[in-house]
Formats: structure tokens, C-alpha cells, sequence
């Protein structure tokens, strides 16, 4: 489970530091955090909260510029990008999946996963062509016969499985989540830990999942653990979690799907 | 992102929540068929009152008692006794170019034929009056001269007081009716005239003698205007100043002083009346444009709200790789949409309104294309300006703060 070597850090992090006025008093949310992503890991960021995880989740996914330090994705520097580069960046290179799902309401499940790419600058896609990786999309995430359910026809775990496949859609070269599982029950968030296991394995698709419960942390490669807005431990995950194994462990459940 | 792209969206957006989108659309459609249907009733009135007054003759002059234009208090013209039939028998006699002339009273009264009864306009005219306002008679004949000097108790009809009193079809000459209970014998009924747009209905008065009106209905000594007609529309201004001279120089009227009467050639009434209707329609479509306003407020209100409601789909918009301009201008144009289609439907009401104005309720309506564009282009206007503000907001928002706003 190691990262494939030759092919380079899909994310490089230097010194970065963040800091924030409240009022009158500075807060350091970051005070130098180094890292670099392998593609083809598959990270786990835990720590309590005020830790700084998110802090460095935004600054990762290109919503927050760093105060200092220097950011490498994907060989691009983007730490002193304008907003409406990052905006490009993050509609190009990064796959958000959020605790709250963030679904478009009263939209189908195919039309929320083509959402990133109507705001893909340049060379519009067509419509079929939009459509049809748009399917491929929720394929992947086994909801091709959903596509036309609208988010409150959903279960969580599939609300969450939609997310993930608006995420994929626009071929990102690493995946971030924040709290994916924040919402939902055991099983359904071993499901989901499965198919970020399965695009990891299968696909080689970068991931870094922010979480601050263990369990969840121990279905990746390797595990970052912050406090106080420095990385305090940075180490492999010697046995694994499989989210395959487990599930068939799992006494078998009236399935709502 | 395309424009089309950003349209697309848009109308995403708002197909979302159909409820709240119809009833904002709402405020648009009532504001702008509002201001489509009265400014078609101000000039539909204001056309007809044109057409009735310069078809009655170009050449036709007004005398009234009177100057509405006097300082001091005035009654309006007609109210003052400072014409009589003396002034108009000299402008009869010695103005030139005057063909017609009919000295004329007015009084209300109830009027009695049988057992049925109608309150009308009695008109104390003289015999010229049918050739004055090219109007026929239905049956019977008109009251003649040897009447007027006479102070005979004749009437002549108008249409809807004949119908009235001896109901439709049936012919009254020979008939007697009581004028304030005095015996009037029918000598004749006029032809339908029409009822005016605005002003009195010519067909609900009965004509009779000036004279008798004068002497047997109101015992008065003073008329209160006389009716004129140039021999040629081309004289009529003249005319009209020949006898302001005269009727200056017989009332003893030093230079400097005004008139105490009226002279007013029906181009000057029309003019009077269009004006009067012109300033009427711009007030009521003030106000119809106030309700438009109202009906942007109401837009940029949803606008706002709407912000505020899909902070997180904002949120995430911005997270997926929307710039601010494509949010700006998604909600520019959701509001767009919002007041284009609403001033659609509402042009398409206002037109339908101002039919049904003319249609039902016998209201002479004229939609001006102008008004349609101007209703429509206030309406883009509207979204444009009440959306900018709301837009920018969501525009403005931070990603992190809108994805985590519960």
C-alpha cells in the first residue's frame, strides 16, 4: 500500500502557516506544517477539533490561501494564486465530498454530478458528453439506476455516494473529504470508506480524508495526526482496515438500496 | 461559463422552488399589466374624445357664460347670467361668416309619460341645432321657428329618453309628457347619437325651445351659451374672435379687463378635453408604475432571501470551481428571468384587461406600443437594478463561511 514511486507528490506543502484575526487577538491555526502526498496515497488527517485539520483541509482543497509557506499541487504553485485561479484549480484538480453531503435539493442525483462541469472554463463539454460521464460517474459509485432520484429519495449513504461521484467527475488528481462519514451510521460509513478504498486501490485516485475518529482513519495508507497546528505524528498504516472484508462480516441488513 | 450555461442554470434554480417563483413573478405581472391596461384606457378615452369632438364639426363654436379663467370666485362657465339672448342674436346679425346659431339653457328634471317616469337633462335649444351637429331625426320633426318665438310647449326626444319612457321601437310623436307638470306634446325623436366616452350622453335629453325653457321651466332671462357653426372650418378662429369683440364691446368690457364669457372653437375643446385625459393617463400609470416598484422590491426581497436560503449551494458552487462572476450573474439572471417572464405574462394580461375594458364594460381602450416597451424594459430595468444587489452578496460570499452556515 505503499505510494507508487517515479510518479511524483501530487501535493507538496513547505512551511505553511495560517493565521487569523478575531477581533483584536491573532489565532495561529497553522504554524508550519510540512507534508507531501504521494499520488496514489491514501491519507487520513485526525486530530481533535481546533487542531488545525481544517484549517489545512481548506488551505489542501484551495478554499484559503496560506498566510506564509508554500504550496505545491500537482507541480503548481498556488499559494499566491488569485481567487478566480483557485476557482479554476479546484473545479480542475480537487473533488470535494463534504460531511453534509451538500446535494442540490430538488435536483436529480445525474444533474447534481454534472454540476462541476458546467463551470469548467475553456472548452465547454457538450451536453451527451456531459451526461455520459456524468453516468459514468455514479457507475463507479454504484448508482447508475439512481440517477434520476432526486437527494430526498435517497438514503444518507447515497446522498453521500452521489457526493462522491459529483467529486469524481471532473477526473481530480486528489480527492478530499471532510468528515465524510460525520453523518452517518456504522455500516453506512464502512460502505463509504469501501468505495474511497476501491477508487484507491482500483483507479490509484489520491485521497485525503479528514476525520477525528480512528476507526475511520485506519481504512487508509497513512495517518496525519495534528495538534495545535503542527502534524505531531506522520505514520504508515501497518493493518490496514478493509471495508470489503468488513462489510461481509457484518451481519446482513435489510438493505434500503 | 457560457451565457447560456449561466441561463441554464438560472432557470434551474428557480424551476427549484416553483411556489415562490410564481408569486414573486406575481408583483412583476400586476405592475405591468397595471400600467398597460389604465395607460390603454387614458388614450382609448382621451382617442374618442378627439374623434367625438372634431366629427361634430371643426367649425363649430361655444359661447358660454361666464370665464372659468377669472379670478375670483367663479362657478365655471355656464353658471354666470351674463349672456343673453339679445348677444346672441347680435352675433346672429352681425358677425360674418357665422352660418348656425342656437342659443341654448339647461335644466334637470323628472319627466312623466304615462305611468313611467326617467330624471334627464332638458336642453332649451334653437332651431339650428340639428344642422350645428349634423344630427337627423328618427321620426316626427324638429321644432321650428314660429315655436321658438312662440315658447311652444313642444319636445323633441333624445333615443334612450323615447325608449324609456315609451319603450323601444314604439313611436311618442303625438304623445304628451309633463315637465315638471306642464304638459309637453312629443313633436319628434332624434336619431341615436352614440354615448360618448366621456361627457354627457347625447341620447338622455330632451330638446325643446330655448324660449320655453326660458320662460316656462325656469323663468330666467339669461342663457347660458350659444352654439355656433362657421360657414367655412377654415373662418372658425375668426369667427370666434369676431365675436369675442363684439360680445366684449355690447358688455361694456374696458381693454384690459377679462371676458365674462367663454369662446372656445372645438379644436380648442378637443385640445382642452386630451389634455385634461393626457395628464389623467400619465397619473394613472404614476401610480400603476409605483406598483412596479413594488413589484422589484418584491424581487430583490426573494433575491435576498433566497441568498441567505442557498448559502450552502452557494457555498458549494464556489467549492466546485464556480468564479464569483458565475454566481453574480447566476442570480442576476435568475432575477432577470424572474421580471421578464413576469412583465411577459403581465403584458400579455394588460392587453387583455384593457380588451375586456372595451369589451365588457363599454370603455374605449388603445394600448400604445411605446407602453409596451417601456413596461417590458422597466421590467429588465427592475431585475437588473433589484438583482445586482442580492447577486453581489452571493457573489461576495466566502466559501468556507458558506459551506459551513447552517
Amino acid at each position: 500500500m505503499m505510494a507508487t514511486p517515479g510518479r511524483g507528490a501530487v501535493i507538496s506543502v513547505k512551511d505553511i502557516t495560517k493565521t487569523y484575526l478575531v477581533g483584536e487577538v491573532q489565532v495561529r491555526a497553522l504554524r508550519g506544517v510540512t507534508l507531501d502526498v504521494q499520488s496514489g496515497e491514501f491519507i487520513c488527517v485526525t486530530g481533535a477539533s481546533g487542531s488545525g485539520k481544517s484549517t489545512l483541509m481548506h488551505i489542501l482543497g484551495c478554499l484559503d490561501r496560506p498566510t506564509s509557506g508554500e504550496y505545491l499541487l500537482d507541480g503548481q504553485d498556488v499559494s499566491k494564486m488569485s481567487k478566480d485561479q483557485l476557482a479554476e484549480v479546484r473545479n480542475k484538480k480537487i473533488g470535494f465530498v463534504f460531511q453534509g453531503f451538500n446535494l442540490l435539493s430538488r435536483t436529480s442525483a445525474l444533474d447534481n454530478v454534472e454540476l462541476p462541469l458546467l463551470y469548467q472554463g475553456g472548452k465547454s463539454l457538450r451536453t451527451a458528453e456531459r451526461r455520459a460521464r456524468a453516468m459514468q460517474s455514479l457507475t463507479a459509485v454504484g448508482l447508475r439506476d439512481r440517477f434520476d432520484h432526486h437527494p430526498n429519495q435517497l438514503s444518507g449513504g447515497q446522498q453521500q455516494r452521489v457526493a462522491i461521484a459529483r467529486a469524481l467527475v471532473t477526473e481530480p488528481a486528489i480527492l478530499l473529504a471532510d468528515e465524510p462519514t460525520g453523518n452517518l451510521d456504522t455500516r453506512t460509513s464502512i460502505e463509504v470508506m469501501g468505495i474511497f478504498q476501491k477508487l484507491n486501490i482500483e483507479r490509484g485516485l489520491t485521497v485525503l480524508v479528514i476525520t477525528h475518529e480512528m476507526e475511520i482513519a485506519e481504512y487508509g495508507t497513512r495517518i496525519i495526526r495534528c495538534r495545535d497546528g503542527q502534524i505531531v505524528s506522520d505514520h504508515l498504516v501497518e493493518r490496514r482496515r478493509l471495508a470489503d472484508d468488513e462489510l461481509r462480516a457484518l451481519p446482513k441488513e435489510a438493505t434500503v438500496a | 461559463m457560457s451565457p447560456l450555461m449561466t441561463f441554464r442554470i438560472a432557470t434551474k434554480a428557480l424551476g427549484r422552488n416553483k411556489m415562490r417563483t410564481g408569486l414573486t413573478m406575481l408583483g412583476m405581472i400586476i405592475g405591468v399589466s397595471a400600467v398597460i391596461s389604465l395607460v390603454a384606457m387614458g388614450n382609448g378615452a382621451q382617442s374618442v374624445i378627439e374623434d367625438q369632438i372634431r366629427g361634430a364639426g371643426t367649425n363649430m363654436i361655444t359661447v358660454n357664460a361666464g370665464n372659468i379663467s377669472q379670478g375670483g370666485v367663479r362657478g365655471g362657465s355656464g353658471s354666470s347670467s351674463t349672456l343673453t339672448v339679445d348677444d346672441a342674436n347680435a352675433i346672429r346679425e352681425q358677425v360674418p361668416g357665422v352660418q348656425f346659431l342656437a342659443a341654448g339653457v339647461q335644466s334637470q328634471a323628472q319627466v312623466v309619460a304615462g305611468n313611467q317616469n326617467w330624471f334627464t337633462r332638458i336642453q332649451g335649444t334653437d332651431v339650428d341645432l340639428p344642422d350645428i351637429r349634423s344630427w337627423a331625426l328618427k321620426t316626427g320633426a324638429f321644432f321650428s321657428a314660429q315655436d321658438v318665438s312662440g315658447a311652444a310647449k313642444v319636445a323633441v326626444l333624445g333615443k334612450t329618453v323615447s325608449d324609456t319612457l315609451f319603450g323601444a321601437d314604439a313611436d311618442p310623436v303625438g304623445q304628451v309628457i309633463r315637465i315638471r307638470n306642464q304638459p309637453f306634446k312629443v313633436i319628434g325623436v332624434m336619431a341615436a347619437k352614440g354615448q360618448s366616452g366621456m361627457g354627457p350622453d347625447m341620447d338622455d335629453q330632451i330638446l325643446a325651445p330655448y324660449t320655453t325653457i326660458m320662460k316656462k321651466l325656469l323663468g330666467v332671462t339669461f342663457i347660458r351659451d350659444i352654439t355656433v357653426s362657421a360657414a367655412s372650418a377654415g373662418d372658425t378662429t375668426d369667427v370666434a374672435d369676431r365675436i369675442a369683440v363684439i360680445l366684449r364691446t355690447r358688455h361694456k368690457i374696458a381693454v384690459g379687463e377679462d371676458d365674462d364669457f367663454t369662446v372656445r372653437t372645438a379644436e380648442e375643446i378637443a385640445d382642452i378635453r386630451t389634455a385634461a385625459m393626457g395628464t389623467m393617463t400619465t397619473l394613472l400609470a404614476g401610480i400603476a408604475g409605483v406598483s412596479l416598484i413594488v413589484g422589484g422590491i418584491g424581487i430583490m426581497n426573494i433575491m435576498l432571501v433566497s441568498v441567505t436560503e442557498r448559502t450552502r449551494e452557494i457555498g458549494l458552487r464556489l467549492a466546485i470551481g464556480a468564479k464569483g462572476r458565475d454566481v453574480l450573474l447566476q442570480f442576476l439572471v435568475e432575477a432577470l428571468t424572474l421580471s421578464l417572464i413576469g412583465g411577459g405574462i403581465g403584458i400579455a394580461l394588460g392587453f387583455g384587461l384593457a380588451e375586456g375594458m372595451s369589451r365588457w364594460m363599454s370603455w374605449p381602450t388603445k394600448v400604445p406600443a411605446n407602453a409596451v416597451a417601456m413596461a417590458f424594459g422597466f421590467a429588465a430595468a427592475t431585475g437588473v437594478f433589484f438583482g445586482f444587489y442580492p447577486a453581489q452578496k452571493a457573489s461576495r460570499l466566502d466559501p468556507i463561511e458558506a459551506l459551513r452556515f447552517e
